[in-house]
């Protein structure tokens, strides 16, 4: 199983006031750290408009990273792919891929707060059905010398990439949340899934789900990878581990999860700065995977025996996290 | 005088080659002193660059000093914010060394207005806090309505404030929207090719720095490059508020012809200055290829020297 990390410097932290083009040298060395740590990807997010100065461009910060790093790969997660146009974001993927000697991995979400549909200008109740046609387009654009597409809000004829990445097609997935709906837009367009912070027996159901669409709809199930995003908090004790992650919560999470739209009610409808003890953000909270090295390592096992291919954890502990966890996956 | 350096990717090599070696091109006019580097945005062939401004991100986290700009960027089919965001990026990404020329609408077979309004937008959403735009072409935020003012509009002060975080589901965006982030530069550069009259004028007038490129003719660049600063003075804007640039192919050593200032070191640093005295360019940018080993070290010693001496 591979472990993907976040970068930090990605925005500025409530209470860690600070200028932003220190905030994008910590982002690059986070790269850095993470490579020289054994970490195997590093993984960029996307906002747009928000206060804390969001990075808006993932790919964008990838270029960065790619220039000061060798080997680790460079993730976007999520990169929010239908405010932009597919044929655009290919040639920002391409561009990386080609820079950094093909080590891009796409990970594409649909997104999800109103302001950044209507500051961008694309709709945002197409979103879900524009993000798997765009993903189409993508994988054809960069894997086909010409390529055809026809769907219901994109259409191209005969159509070329360039330039044309290093990896044919580019290495992608789907960013679908922890859901049904998630699931069954991956297993329809035959992508990689990967999943939101969620515990083991949520991830395994919405992983059989996800498999079994993908065998009903024709898609090759066992070459299908999941990943998982898992926000995972080391400590001594398990309330060291509780201290980082509510150190984490306080400045980022009570924040960007709750206020913003993220977290859905029990009928689907997007949640908007509900309050802190919401059923739903509870869930998100109990969601943090907390404890010993040895807890973590027990759980994070059971993961990979699920066949999880990579999790993706918070930049907050690296070090740690490569000196007490990393070590026993890499046996 | 500044002077720089500017590619056009593509043609046959492989793009993991070709990109490659003008990365370690521009580290070398890095160390050497040159001021600028800029790569076209090209989308023909395997090796063409589409996304300048993504490119120069990884340049600038190889260099030090020298400025790193998209050049001949399109802004059909773009949203205009991610324009804005991309250069953003660049300059802070770079410490401030970003920038970007806009290419002509003709080009692009646009209206000349589109390219007006995008560079007027992005360059009031940088400037300001929250802002909306109602052009022709660009919307900002998409809802804005049809009474709204012409171009760029502020909110009043109401006298109330609710923070991003407070706005809940029945305000999820607003009329006005913030960039964010904004470039590190107060006046980030922003220039615009000149070969269209309409964007000509418009630019002399609006205080856009004027780009003449390495496509037309010294004579045409020259005369267009004259006619900018006639119309700017008459608008009673001064030369110091923009920065016109001049691109040519330089061959040292070799022949002039009409993109292309040759001959000795010398010679090309009187064609230089002749240009400038013409035109009050204070920025030279050679397109550099198919030069010869050390002409970029000669170039910074005997032109570069010689236009500042």
């Amino acid at each position: 199983m591979e472990f993907w990390t976040s970068f930090a410097g990605q925005f500025v932290l409530r209470g860690f006031p600070g200028a932003v083009p220190q905030n994008y040298d910590t982002l690059v060395a986070t790269a850095v750290e993470a490579e020289r740590l054994g970490f195997d990807g590093v993984v960029a997010s996307e906002h747009h408009f928000e206060y804390n100065r969001f990075l808006p461009f993932p790919l964008q910060a990838l270029g960065a990273a790619a220039a000061a790093t060798s080997k680790i790969r460079l993730i976007t997660g999520a990169m929010l792919l239908p405010l932009y146009d597919p044929i655009r974001a290919a040639e920002a993927a391409a561009t990386v891929d080609i820079l950094s000697g093909g080590r891009v991995t796409l990970g594409l979400g649909m997104g999800y707060r109103p302001m950044e549909f209507d500051g961008i200008g694309t709709a945002k109740n197409t979103r879900g059905a524009r993000l798997s046609e765009q993903m189409e387009i993508i994988r054809l654009a960069t894997s086909q010398e010409h390529f055809s597409f026809q769907g219901k809000h994109y259409e191209y004829k005969d159509q070329q990439l360039s330039p044309t990445p290093l990896q044919r097609p580019i290495d992608m997935w789907f960013c679908g949340g922890t859901s049904r709906v998630g699931a069954q837009r991956a297993a329809a367009g035959g992508f990689d899934y990967w999943l939101a912070n969620s515990d083991y027996d949520r991830t395994k159901e919405i992983v059989d789900i996800y498999l079994g669409l993908a065998r009903e709809a024709g898609r090759p199930a066992d070459k299908l990878r999941y990943a998982l995003f898992r926000d995972v908090f080391v400590g001594d004790t398990l309330a060291e581990a509780r201290d980082a992650r509510d150190w984490f919560l306080e400045v980022y999470y009570n924040e960007h999860i709750r206020c913003y739209g993220y977290l859905m009610d029990d009928k689907g409808e997007p949640l908007f700065n509900p309050p802190f003890d919401h059923p739903a953000y509870v869930a998100f909270v109990n969601s943090l995977l907390c404890g010993t090295p040895d807890m973590v390592v027990t759980e994070l096992k059971r993961f990979e025996q699920l066949g999880v291919h990579s999790i993706t954890v918070p930049p907050v502990q690296l070090e740690l996290f490569s000196k007490k966890v990393l070590p026993e996956f890499r046996k | 005088m500044k002077v720089g350096l500017s590619w056009d990717l593509g043609g046959d090599e492989p793009a993991a080659t070709q990109w490659h070696r003008v990365i370690g091109e521009i580290e070398r006019g890095d160390a050497l002193g040159f001021d600028s580097a800029w790569v076209a945005e090209g989308k023909t062939g395997q090796a063409g660059c589409a996304q300048p401004a993504v490119f120069m991100t990884f340049a600038a986290r190889r260099t030090k000093s020298i400025h790193c700009r998209a050049l001949a960027r399109s802004v059909a089919g773009e949203f205009p914010v991610r324009l804005a965001e991309e250069i953003t990026l660049l300059d802070q990404f770079s410490h401030g060394r970003g920038g970007v020329a806009y290419a002509p609408a003709s080009g692009q077979k646009i209206d000349p207005l589109m390219v007006h309004e995008t560079i007027e937008f992005i360059r009031g959403a940088w400037a300001t806090n929250e802002v909306r735009y109602r052009g022709k072409y660009v919307r900002f935020p998409t809802h804005t309505p049809d009474d709204a003012p012409a171009g760029l509009s502020y909110p009043a002060w109401t006298g109330e404030y609710l923070p991003q975080w407070e706005w809940g589901a029945a305000r999820s965006t607003a009329d006005f929207l913030a960039l964010t982030p904004k470039p590190v530069s107060t006046h980030l550069p922003v220039y615009v090719a000149i070969d269209d009259d309409e964007t000509l004028e418009w630019a002399a007038r609006n205080g856009v720095s004027p780009y003449a490129g390495v496509n037309l003719t010294t004579a045409e660049a020259i005369e267009r490059l004259a006619r900018y600063r006639a119309i700017a003075d008459s608008c009673g804007r001064h030369s110091y508020e923009v920065e016109a640039v001049l691109e040519r192919n330089v061959a040292i050593d070799g022949a002039s012809d009409a993109h292309t200032f040759g001959g000795s070191s010398h010679d090309i640093t009187c064609a230089i200055r002749a240009a400038a005295a013409a035109t009050r360019i204070g920025h030279f940018v050679w397109r550099y290829r198919d030069a010869a080993p050390n002409d970029l070290e000669r170039f910074a010693n005997e032109v570069q020297t010689r236009l500042q001496a």
